[in-house]
């Protein structure tokens, strides 16, 4: 059983600083990981260059690259703004709130055949400062803003990066994949096309 | 003293910091100190005016509890403002002290005790001034029952909220709003749509999520602008096949509606009334009449005539009408049920396939029962 160490990052800078030491290797302890984005106490003066919001949806700001190892990111989410329920391309996924509230809604996957609507596992709100934890074998989520009066901003770490994932009709279970990009990197706006229509369904 | 707090750059719209020593925040006042509400009051009118300045565009007094209205002097002391936040101070009221603001064109007065009546000064739109500044306005999180009246002539209003307060129903009248771009409405209890809200030229963000929606009126699909759709969580069982003219649609969110999967099976069919037959011949024979030939009543009806989608049919329809759901690929993605409304049930959908006598195979699956031959029209009715 690996050694869990207890970190404490200070500030967003120090946290990044901590990441890269975690991912040096080639092994990940969830854990470890868990407890650092944890212990970050949000302070917006420091990741509010990040904090880019869309009117229309939510928006997708790199943060850093993590020397390939993983991608941390800060996403915006408007009043009512959600994602459509999705995997993560076997990757792990860690989501802390660093502003307002946030729902999650855990699915189980489809059957192979995708018919009938999908089932709800659990839902949670995570606060300010609260941290979760997602792979590919624990299940598929959705992740709203359910507020109309807040806006939310949260703070998430994928290893390894990638730039694609399914997403998943309520409905049907059906799945399409769909390729992800980035409205800001590293405090620049980053603007792209879609010429595909977003449906949070 | 300027901090730029992260949510005033959120997706409503609001303007960001208008730039560096143009931003006044005025914190809480700390410790009780004897006196009453009239000293506190008295005590934020000192507070302000010794911060008065002409050069200031921003004024944030978020998050403290204000202890009765703003004070008169307002405009006074800040002829230069842009955007004020009173966001969280338990405003029951908004009064005349902003009505002389001549430059404001944010105010995000959202979470506070607003909704009574006398809660927005009357004459807001008539503000020589401010009723045509304003451009964002965001209530979200008041006790609104209904639209307030004095919104509705600010016709350069672009953006606004009214999320999370007690909205039954939207009036016809936002159809003045000729400048709205952005509605955000969600977390209310709005039962339909008006379809005069179709009328808006800019609308490009509309949203309705959280409410008690059970239709959508198909002249939402004139709204050529829009971009992104918001009706998750309502009580929508199908959509209008018009929906399907909104080419620059972008986002759109459908979920936690009890959407039909299933075709429901025959209910009751209402052959049309003797009115309805005479409208029909009137109109497919073209027959003439000037407006002294008929009571005002049966031109108005006349008027209302809708084609049968049936590009073969060219016939119209009035109140009766079959109507089929259809299952359409929606912008080569979901199954979505759309309502079609055929004059008769011997008119056939025009978005079915040219085989007519029985499913064709590659439309239907386990799933939906979409395609109906014209000798199987059912009428579905979803009440």
């Amino acid at each position: 059983m690996e050694h869990t160490q207890m970190w404490k990052a200070q500030t967003l800078e120090e946290l990044v600083q901590i990441l890269h030491h975690l991912f040096a290797g080639d092994k990940v302890n969830v854990a470890e990981v868990q407890a650092l984005m944890d212990s970050y106490d949000s302070n917006p003066l420091e990741w509010m260059q990040y904090a880019k919001f869309d009117q229309y949806r939510y928006t997708r700001n790199l943060v850093d690259q993590g020397n390939g190892k993983f991608n941390l990111m800060i996403l915006c989410w408007g009043e009512g703004h959600g994602s459509s329920i999705h995997d993560h391309t076997d990757s792990h996924c860690f989501m802390k709130v660093l502003q307002g509230n946030l729902k999650e809604t855990l699915f189980e996957w489809p059957n192979k055949k995708g018919i009938g609507e999908m089932m709800k596992k659990s839902e949670r709100v995570l606060r300010e400062n609260q941290c979760a934890y997602i792979n590919d074998s624990i299940g598929l989520h959705r992740v709203e803003n359910t507020s109309h009066t807040e806006c939310a901003v949260s703070l998430h770490l994928y290893s390894p990066p990638f730039e694609t994932c399914s997403t998943f009709d309520q409905r049907t279970g059906h799945k399409q994949k769909v390729r992800m990009t980035f409205y800001s990197q590293f405090g620049e706006r980053t603007p792209c096309a879609t010429a595909v229509l977003q449906e949070n369904n | 003293m300027e901090t730029q707090q992260p949510d005033e750059a959120s997706a409503g719209g609001e303007a960001g910091a208008a730039g560096a020593g143009a931003a006044v925040v005025v914190p809480a006042r700390r410790g009780g100190g004897g006196g009453g509400a009239a000293e506190e009051e008295g005590g934020l009118a000192a507070d302000l005016a010794s911060r008065r300045s002409a050069e200031t565009r921003r004024l944030v007094l978020s998050q403290r509890r204000l202890p009765g209205p703003l004070p008169p002097g307002l405009a006074r002391w800040f002829p230069a403002l842009e955007v004020l936040d009173v966001s969280g101070t338990g405003l029951a009221a908004l009064g005349s002290e902003l009505l002389s603001l001549p430059r404001l064109h944010t105010l995000l007065a959202k979470n506070n005790r607003l909704g009574g009546p006398g809660s927005l000064p009357k004459g807001l739109a008539e503000a020589p001034l401010l009723g045509r500044s304003l451009r964002v306005l965001n209530l979200s999180g008041n006790r609104f029952a209904e639209l307030p009246a004095a919104l509705l002539g600010l016709r350069g209003l672009q953006s606004l909220s009214l999320g999370s307060n007690r909205l039954h129903s939207i009036p016809p009248e936002i159809q003045e709003l000729r400048s709205l771009e952005f509605l955000y409405l969600g977390g209310n209890f709005i039962t339909s749509i008006p379809p005069e809200l179709a009328s808006l030229p800019s609308l490009s963000y509309l949203v309705l999520c959280d409410n008690k929606i059970q239709s959508v009126p198909p002249q939402l699909a004139q709204l050529h602008s829009l971009r992104s759709l918001s009706l998750h969580n309502n009580l929508l069982t199908y959509l209008p096949r018009e929906i399907l003219n909104l080419v620059h649609l972008e986002e759109l969110s459908l979920r936690g509606n009890p959407l039909v999967v299933r075709f429901v099976r025959d209910l009751t069919y209402n052959p049309p009334s003797l009115q309805e037959l005479a409208g029909r011949t009137i109109k497919s024979r073209n027959v003439s009449y000037t407006p002294g030939d008929l009571p005002g009543n049966l031109l108005r009806y006349l008027h209302l005539a809708s084609n049968c989608p049936n590009p073969k049919c060219g016939g119209v329809y009035f109140d009766s009408c079959v109507r089929q759901i259809k299952f359409v690929d929606f912008c080569g993605k979901y199954r979505l049920p759309l309502m079609h409304y055929l004059c008769s049930p011997e008119c056939s959908s025009p978005c079915s396939s040219a085989s007519q006598s029985s499913t064709s195979q590659s439309e239907s699956d386990s799933e939906d029962e979409a395609i109906v031959a014209a000798h199987r029209m059912q009428k579905v009715l979803l009440g």
